[in-house]
């Protein structure tokens, strides 16, 4: 028992640092030993800190001050030499900052009416191709769609119909940015819709609903043929769609699982290999999946058309590391197996994960 | 009366005693031997013997060989000394019986030394067990910590050259850059001399082309920009996608509805619609249409828009008799009464509506704010302001946003200010 729980993965707890503000996101700068930490102080502003990992220690490099508490930051859409962060505040503004210069930011837009609850970014870093694009969800039910180069407007709007109730939009993501024109927003609601809106043909692709409120969403490349969707959400539930065959009525398949009593709040694929994720929960754990492909990854069903068929998820690992929950998680995409996250006991713990080559 | 044992030979030596006590025909064990340190006794049934020794001996490192029909003592004497013979001469009687008892006396007492000794022995190899265990399970404790360590050690390692790698790299690039700069610049200066050489100048020509130098030191960055941003395709045009989201009974979402009480609501609704109280004797005559009791309400609504009150009571009375617990029935009866000025009648309705329009949940809250409305009318133009106060506060609690029912509830708190500065 114990030697083959020795043989698989790892989850080493490498530096833990406690912080005096309460941690949103946290996000490794590419390239780099540095990581991001966004939040909001006690007083109500956000805070930018910027660390760095050295031996075994985390030194704080920079701390900003801002007037609004900061929810979430992305640098997916910025060039490797510029590396301009974007974030999301409580206030519904998006902003791009020059972590070198960070007084005045380089795009700055109010681009909701309520906290922007999610970001993503896609067409940077060296990754993929196409234009880089924003975009951000937000509490007032309304996913948009930013290009750095466009001032004050969005390129793309999903909104809710005239006289439509408006459901909380709280997780978005990029995928399918295979080419220069195709790309594919995926956006999670509260009430449990998840919806597909292609950006090629400006129209809403699929939609299906989970019944608990998705807390994150997110594709396993955002810059290939989409091939897997993983929704989190509510009460412990995730789930795996698999994006490469779509049934005209059915939609996609999918295969879900339960993994703890408590609401699973982030999903981050592992950047070297996409199909190992990691997946946090609201009591602080946690647990590390790989998804096995079935035999077929499609058949014919009765009448013909071609449907998907989900494959299937083991667990390699769990670990607790606090009481409260793990509210972000990002992956190094440089050093394999390493990653920070943050949780809401105002500590920000980085990680390494050992023996995936083995996996 | 035991058979006293003489025949014994002995000999001695200035260290040892050597006794040698023939027993045939019985068998002999330790326990029929007793020796103390100065009497000895040896008792197999019928047989005794017993000696009370010149000396004191070694008891403890004595011992005593029994076999074939002889038991063979070897006693060490305490002192080094030749023993006249083997046992005291002179013994008398009481002598011999206190020594006795005395003998007895202290090979109790030894007895009890040794079980205690025994149990201090025993509790010492339990500790050492213990502890040894205990060791074990630490061992093994250590060592899963020290991979742990180990593992933690290598990646540490492995970060800090990938981190020195990143630096060096870092470095190197900007090296680089720094000295692709300075090349592209030099080329630069080199075309523009050959322009320079190349074309017959007018001076307004020349002044361009020393113009062009500063130009071109400044722009060459912005050169590989530019090339770059042709690269990227244009931002896209701007789009609206509309959605709409998955409906749901009530509105609020899943995990912030109350519902218990929406169950309960929904079901008090479905028992409604379905309990018709039969009194068919009466209805017998009527078509089946009027046993409906929402066409009837439908009737009744007509007959109320039309301005024909009357009609439209008897429809709701017929209905209600059908069907007792529609609280609709009540609320539209009580707009009628209001009109027909049927105060007290109005009253009543809507307090009936209000009690059927329990459990308060969002989807009834337009139903309940008409009755508290309707109902706070009747009591005002009954004059008794201060209760039609209170349904208009409860109405206005319900939904906040109403804007008439706001300007009415001012209006009666003006009148009930009114008439107690009168009074």
């Amino acid at each position: 028992m114990s030697a083959a729980g020795l043989e698989r993965p790892q989850v080493v707890a490498h530096v833990q640092q406690a912080l005096h503000y309460t941690l949103f996101d946290c996000k490794w700068v590419p390239r780099s030993a540095r990581l991001l930490c966004l939040g909001s102080a006690a007083r109500g502003t956000g805070v930018l800190q910027l660390h760095e990992l050295r031996g075994g220690r985390l030194v704080l490099l920079r701390e900003i001050e801002k007037a609004k508490p900061i929810k979430c930051g992305t640098f997916g859409a910025t060039s490797l030499q510029q590396r301009y962060l974007a974030t999301g505040d409580f206030g519904g503004n998006l902003n791009i900052w020059n972590l070198e210069a960070p007084e005045i930011p380089v795009y700055s837009v109010k681009g909701h009416k309520e906290i922007i609850n999610s970001i993503d970014g896609v067409g940077g870093l060296g990754i993929g191709e196409g234009a880089p694009e924003i975009v951000t969800g937000s509490r007032d039910g309304t996913v948009k769609v930013w290009d750095p180069r466009q001032k004050d407007t969005p390129v793309a709007n999903m909104e809710p119909v005239q006289g439509e109730s408006k459901r909380d939009c709280w997780t978005v993501a990029f995928g399918n940015a295979y080419n220069q024109e195709e790309r594919v927003v995926c956006a999670g609601y509260d009430n449990g819709d998840i919806k597909l809106f292609d950006l090629k043909t400006m129209s809403l692709r699929w939609e299906t609903n989970i019944k608990n409120g998705v807390c994150s969403v997110e594709f396993d490349r955002k810059d290939v043929n989409m091939n897997k969707l993983v929704a989190t959400s509510l009460e412990g539930k995730f789930h795996v769609f698999d994006m490469r065959t779509q049934h005209p009525t059915k939609g996609f398949a999918s295969v879900s699982e339960k993994a703890q009593k408590s609401t699973i709040w982030q999903v981050r694929h592992l950047p070297q290999n996409r199909d190992i994720f990691m997946t946090t929960g609201g009591a602080g754990s946690l647990h590390l999946w790989k998804y096995e492909y079935p035999a077929q990854r499609s058949k014919k069903d009765s009448e013909g058309a071609e449907m998907g068929v989900a494959g299937s998820v083991s667990l390699l690992q769990n670990v607790t590391l606090s009481t409260q929950p793990i509210s972000s998680l990002d992956w190094s995409p440089d050093k394999k197996g390493l990653c920070v996250c943050g949780a809401f006991d105002q500590t920000v713990r980085v990680l390494i994960v050992t023996k995936l080559n083995k996996v | 009366m035991p058979v006293w044992l003489r025949e014994f030979r002995w000999r001695q030596t200035p260290a040892a005693v050597y006794l040698s006590l023939p027993l045939r025909g019985v068998r002999v064990t330790s326990a029929n031997i007793f020796c103390t340190d100065q009497y000895l006794k040896v008792s197999v049934p019928p047989f005794l013997f017993e000696a009370i020794l010149y000396a004191p001996i070694d008891d403890t490192n004595s011992t005593a060989k029994i076999g074939n029909g002889i038991i063979f003592f070897t006693l060490y004497k305490k002192d080094m000394a030749m023993w006249d013979s083997l046992t005291l001469p002179n013994a008398n009687k009481e002598k011999l019986q206190y020594l006795r008892e005395n003998a007895v006396l202290k090979a109790h007492e030894k007895a009890k030394e040794e079980t205690e000794a025994k149990k201090v022995t025993k509790q010492e190899h339990k500790k050492y067990a213990l502890e040894a265990t205990m060791k074990l399970e630490e061992a093994e404790r250590k060592r899963i910590e020290d991979l742990k360590e180990k593992e933690r050690q290598n990646v540490t390692k492995e970060l800090e050259l990938w981190r020195k790698e990143q630096k060096d790299t870092e470095k190197q690039k900007r090296v680089q850059k720094e000295e692709e700069l300075y090349q592209e610049a030099e080329q630069l200066k080199e075309k523009k001399k050959e322009k320079m050489n190349n074309a017959g100048i007018p001076n307004e020509g020349t002044s361009k082309t020393r113009l062009k130098p500063t130009k071109g030191c400044g722009s060459y960055s912005m050169f590989s920009e530019s090339l770059k941003e042709e690269w990227l395709p244009a931002p896209r045009s701007a789009a609206t996608i509309k959605i709409n989201f998955t409906p749901r009974v009530f509105p609020t979402a899943l995990r912030e509805s109350y519902v218990a009480e929406e169950e309960e609501w929904l079901r008090k609704q479905a028992e409604a619609r379905r309990t018709i109280n039969a009194d068919l004797s009466e209805l017998e005559d009527l078509k089946e249409e009027e046993k409906n009791p929402d066409w009837l309400k439908d009737k009744g609504n007509k007959m109320f828009a039309t301005g024909n009150y009357l009609a439209a009571v008897n429809a709701y009375n017929l209905a209600v008799r059908l069907n007792s617990k529609l609280p609709l029935l009540y609320l539209n009866r009580a707009a009628c009464h209001l009109k027909l000025r049927n105060l007290h009648k109005a009253i009543e309705d809507s307090s009936k509506a209000l009690e059927l329009l329990t459990p308060p949940v969002p989807d009834n809250e337009n139903a309940r704010v008409k009755a508290y409305v309707r109902r706070g009318t009747a009591f005002c133009q009954l004059e008794l302001y201060t209760e039609g106060l209170q349904d208009y506060e409860a109405a206005l609690k319900i939904n906040p946003k109403n804007k008439t029912v706001e300007k009415d509830a001012e209006k009666i708190r003006h009148l009930i200010q009114g008439t107690t500065q009168d009074s």
